[in-house]
């Protein structure tokens, strides 16, 4: 059973928890006085390394191994980025964080710069979210304003500062080197690796790029340890992550739990079950680019462990439950129109792949589908998976193979009855 | 340095190349669009995947470097990488590509220029599907789009490789270019408020992989199966690009830079690129013409040629005689014309105008004429440009020009003026210029294009020149026309000049039959070199140790001429 630890979410729910006095009374800062004061950046980082805390952006990359490939040299030049870029479909939770508790990424931030000894970071915000930019950017000024940020910080002799930078509206931009692209003031368009961000980021210096959730994290390390980090919930991926239940379900919302949690109980014990009480039929479980899940499928627990044993993954743990009235090859239409506008068009796959698809499942969906079409789709999606610069291509091939695959007979009665199987409904959106 | 079998053939894999760069120099042919050699690699198009033992999945050949491997991990106990570019997963990769890449574009081949040599067009049909299975309509992009001056866009037909807008980033470092829009609507397209006119923005078209990126000036001129190809040098300044000249019915259609590494790279200047423009607007007059009561008549050949000697030789004092010769002329006109003036002046004269103008970081040189390093090494002397024109004139009673408009763009009255004290104009040009017209005598020369040669570049690089068209029987190369002529001095019979000449004449005139039967090209710069020595005393002292200052190397080696 899953724990219901409160590590990201504490601070969240008072009036005023964006405040730096209300998140201070609510002990943030803490972890950042005690690593400054008590801690060399090598105890930090190897504090980090212990607690096992893996990205939350959706590839799971341990957090501490990705700081580690930071140059060691105190005079290079080195970045840390936050990826505030949150737009994958299903998933809200960074939102929440940057809304509700901005100094705990900021913390996390600064945290990170003293154990790799960086020299500025940049928090990139998604476009679409002004309010969560306005509060970071007073978050940030109120970092400075107690000297959390600048010169010397607490003399320490850490110099740090944080850049705020606002997307302008691309998906793609969420991808780490695109976002790099982007804040260079470029066109949002990822960078062939290697050279890899640690390397080669930001104005070509050594970067390093963590999601808005993995650096909220970092404080609860610092101040309560790694030992006790490691040991809560899921082995494969310790500590609490953020849950964004969606869809068809009572009780949709951000749920913070262990990621031992199954997808079953997410559903029925936190989610309060189906909407309208209907059957389930399908889960995404990690944002809209990982594999779909059927209703039979569920009994795995959260992490990439458990669903790697159903061929899917966590990714963002935006979970979309669709219930038996949801129309597959309408929501497959939904997913592939997102990822054909998103796809940044540099390379070839992915450009005139996800076009070819939407295309496809555009005609399935209007009944005017042929014999053949499924085995293109999936031999279409040979073709991009693995293909292409970024995950952006696998992004949209994964939930279309994995749809024909588990729902093909719902995609072969569109194509011979030329219309929706009859429990569902048409609906105009999905999510 | 790393050891890769690649389809069963052993290459090597140096660090700082990719596996596609040691493929394609080791002669093994990976497909690629976006890859080009002189741009930076961006892995967009996706054609080059090749399997890679031991990796996951395919991965693109021109981002891959290959790090050699310790000694007990090595494949096979040698290898650091075992590549597959034929495999079937590999060929299934590339009729992917080329699929999503025909997905929109028009398939116009049948009125598109490129058509003939189109990336698109042969890898279809070396890699691609026969049919296609995409029953949907096209999507439409922009068409007919003028990027600018010279350049003009179809996005229907791009794939979106970027290479003109890495080109335009990193050769010229303009950055007009980039691509608009996202996903399937992608295209190419300039910043606000600029176009692409820097002074090498027809080198797009030549890098495009497809017909997207044409320029006026070719467009919609002739199927490129038509022409006719003729490796030659641009003479527009002193860098002396390689070239290629694209010729059809004796008419030149194109010039397209030629890949030549000591030389120019890959790409050319605009301005020398449309020097072929620029000639087929100048007056030409193909029959030697004389001067008689004030009008300039054209002549038959000999009676000309028999006039004009029996009034120029030995008949004025070196003192009185100004010869105007060009950077424009080949090693074989500028030596021949040595033969000629000690002949008919019984010593070497002559000035070559030295014309300069903006030069580059690029390729484009201040010297504005081809061969002066040709000019130096016959030991000639310079003269800085047209407003010097003057005092070489002054005072003299024959002047002769040869393939320089000198007089271009003065005032006739000026002109008269400057050759008041001249007895006889000689011009010699490959076209009726403003000078040409105020001659007593012209005789027309066979243009750049129209004879074959050699010259020199600012780094003393030797390079032929091609015959690309031929041209009318009356113009000549002026090593031709000095050939005509001592043939006509052997027949007649002038007053004060020696016997003794004759001899020299005869030893000259196997030289100069030499040229004419272009054994100067079969055996490189050395031979040529000790023929012209023994057959000019001035020259008899000079080794070819004495050369190297000037960059020649012993062996006569010639570039760009494969």
């Amino acid at each position: 059973m899953a724990l219901e630890e409160k590590i990201l979410t504490a601070n969240i729910g008072k009036k005023t928890s964006s405040d730096i006095d209300s998140a201070m009374q609510g002990g943030a800062y803490e972890a950042l006085i005690k690593a400054l004061t008590k801690m060399t950046p090598e105890q930090v980082l190897n504090e980090v390394k212990i607690s096992n805390l893996k990205g939350r952006g959706g590839a799971g990359f341990p957090t501490a191994l990705k700081w580690s490939f930071l140059p060691k040299e105190k005079k290079k030049i080195k970045y840390l980025v936050c990826n505030a870029d949150e737009s994958e479909p299903g998933t809200f939770k960074d939102r929440l964080i940057i809304e509700n508790d901005p100094h705990k990424i900021i913390e996390g931030i600064i945290i990170a710069a003293y154990a790799t000894n960086a020299n500025a970071g940049f928090i990139y915000i998604r476009g679409e979210m002004p309010l969560g930019a306005k509060i970071l950017e007073k978050a940030i000024s109120q970092a400075y304003e107690r000297h959390f940020l600048g010169k010397n910080i607490m003399g320490s002799g850490l110099d740090f500062d944080i850049f705020l930078v606002r997307g302008a509206g691309a998906y793609i931009c969420g991808e780490e080197t695109a976002l790099m692209n982007s804040i260079e003031g470029k066109r949002g368009e990822p960078r062939i690796k290697p050279p890899f961000p640690a390397s080669y980021g930001v104005y070509g210096k050594p970067s390093n790029i963590n999601n808005v959730e993995t650096y909220a994290n970092v404080p609860a390390i610092i101040k309560n340890g790694g030992n006790w980090y490691a040991n809560l919930g899921s082995k494969d991926t310790p500590g609490t992550r953020l849950f964004g239940l969606s869809g068809h379900i009572k009780k949709p919302g951000i749920y913070e739990l262990t990621s031992d949690v199954t997808v079953r109980e997410l559903i029925f014990n936190y989610g309060g079950g189906i909407l309208g009480d209907k059957k389930l039929k399908a889960v995404i479980p990690g944002g809209s680019s990982v594999p779909v899940l059927t209703s039979n499928e569920i009994d795995v627990e959260m992490d990439s462990a458990g669903l790697k044993k159903v061929g899917s993954m966590p990714g963002s743990a935006g979970v979309i439950v669709m219930n038996e009235t949801v129309c597959m090859v309408k929501a497959l239409l939904n997913l592939i129109k997102f990822y054909e506008h998103e796809s940044c068009g540099q390379c070839t796959p992915c450009r005139e792949g996800t076009h070819f698809l939407r295309l496809i499942i555009e005609d399935i969906e209007k009944g005017e589908g042929k014999e053949g079409d499924l085995e293109k789709i999936l031999s279409l999606c040979k073709n991009i998976m693995g293909r292409t610069i970024c995950p952006l291509g696998d992004a949209a091939a994964m939930p279309c193979e994995s749809f024909v695959k588990k729902f093909r007979e719902e995609f072969e009665y569109h194509i011979k009855e030329k219309k929706c199987l009859p429990e569902t409904i048409k609906m105009t959106t999905v999510f | 340095m790393a050891l890769v079998l690649i389809d069963g053939k052993e290459i090597v894999v140096n660090p700082e190349e990719t596996l596609l760069q040691a493929a394609l120099r080791q002669n093994i042919y990976i497909p690629y669009y976006c890859y080009h050699p002189s741009l930076s690699i961006v892995g967009q198009c996706r054609m080059c995947l090749v399997k890679v033992e031991g990796a996951p999945k395919l991965l693109t050949a021109c981002t891959t470097y290959v790090p050699e491997l310790p000694k007990e991990k090595k494949i096979d106990g040698k290898y650091d990488m075992k590549i597959f570019t034929k495999s079937e997963e590999v060929k299934e990769a590339q009729r992917g590509v080329l699929e999503f890449l025909l997905l929109n574009h028009p398939l116009d081949c049948p009125i598109c220029d490129q058509a003939g040599e189109c990336q698109l067009q042969i890898y279809s049909y070396e890699y691609g599907n026969s049919r296609s299975e995409f029953r949907f309509e096209k999507l439409h992009a922009p068409k007919r789009v003028d990027l600018g001056e010279h350049i003009v866009y179809d996005a229907e037909r791009c794939i979106k490789c970027t290479r003109c807008i890495r080109f335009c980033n990193e050769v010229t470092k303009s950055g007009e270019l980039t691509l608009i829009k996202r996903g399937v609507h992608t295209y190419v397209d300039t910043f606000e408020g600029k176009s692409l006119n820097n002074p090498y923005s027809i080198c797009t078209a030549d890098i495009c992989p497809v017909g997207a990126l044409t320029y006026k000036e070719f467009r919609f001129k002739e199927r490129v199966w038509f022409l006719q190809a003729t490796n030659s040098v641009c003479p527009e300044c002193s860098r002396n690009c390689s070239i290629r000249v694209d010729t059809y019915k004796g008419e030149i259609m194109r010039i397209v830079p030629r890949f030549n590494p000591s030389v120019n790279g890959y790409f050319m200047c605009d301005y020398g690129r449309l020097v072929s423009e620029r000639i087929k607007n100048k007056e030409v007059r193909e029959i030697p013409s004389l001067r008689e009561k004030g009008i300039l008549e054209p002549r038959m050949e000999k009676g000309f040629y028999k006039i004009l000697l029996s009034k120029i030789t030995r008949k004025y004092e070196p003192k009185d005689v100004a010869v105007i010769l060009s950077g424009r002329m080949t090693n074989e006109e500028l030596e021949s014309f040595k033969v000629f003036s000690l002949i008919v002046f019984g010593e070497i004269l002559g000035d070559v105008l030295y014309i300069t103008g903006e030069k580059d970081d690029i390729l484009v040189k201040d010297e504005k004429r081809a061969n002066y390093c040709g000019a130096k090494f016959f030991d000639l002397k310079f003269t800085k440009a047209n407003e010097n024109i003057k005092n070489i004139i002054k005072g003299k009673k024959l002047v002769i020009s040869i393939r320089e408009d000198i007089f271009k763009g003065i005032k006739e009255e000026q002109v008269k003026e400057i050759l008041s004290s001249v007895e006889i104009f000689v011009v010699m040009d490959a076209f009726f210029t403003e000078t040409a017209k105020m001659s007593n005598f012209y005789i027309p020369l066979a243009s750049w294009f129209e004879m074959e040669g050699t010259t020199f570049n600012y780094d003393a690089h030797l390079q032929k020149i091609s015959k690309c068209v031929s041209p009318p029987k009356g113009r000549k190369p002026f090593y031709d026309v000095v050939s005509l002529m001592l043939n006509l001095l052997t027949e007649m019979e002038i007053k004060d000049f020696e016997t003794a000449k004759e001899k020299e004449i005869e030893s000259v005139k196997k030289v100069l039959d030499t040229f004419k039967e272009r054994d100067v090209m079969k055996g490189g710069f050395v031979p040529w070199f000790k023929e012209v020595k023994n057959a000019i005393p001035q020259l008899k002292n000079i080794s070819l140790k004495d050369l190297a200052p000037l960059g020649f190397s012993a062996k006569g080696k010639k570039d760009g001429d494969n």
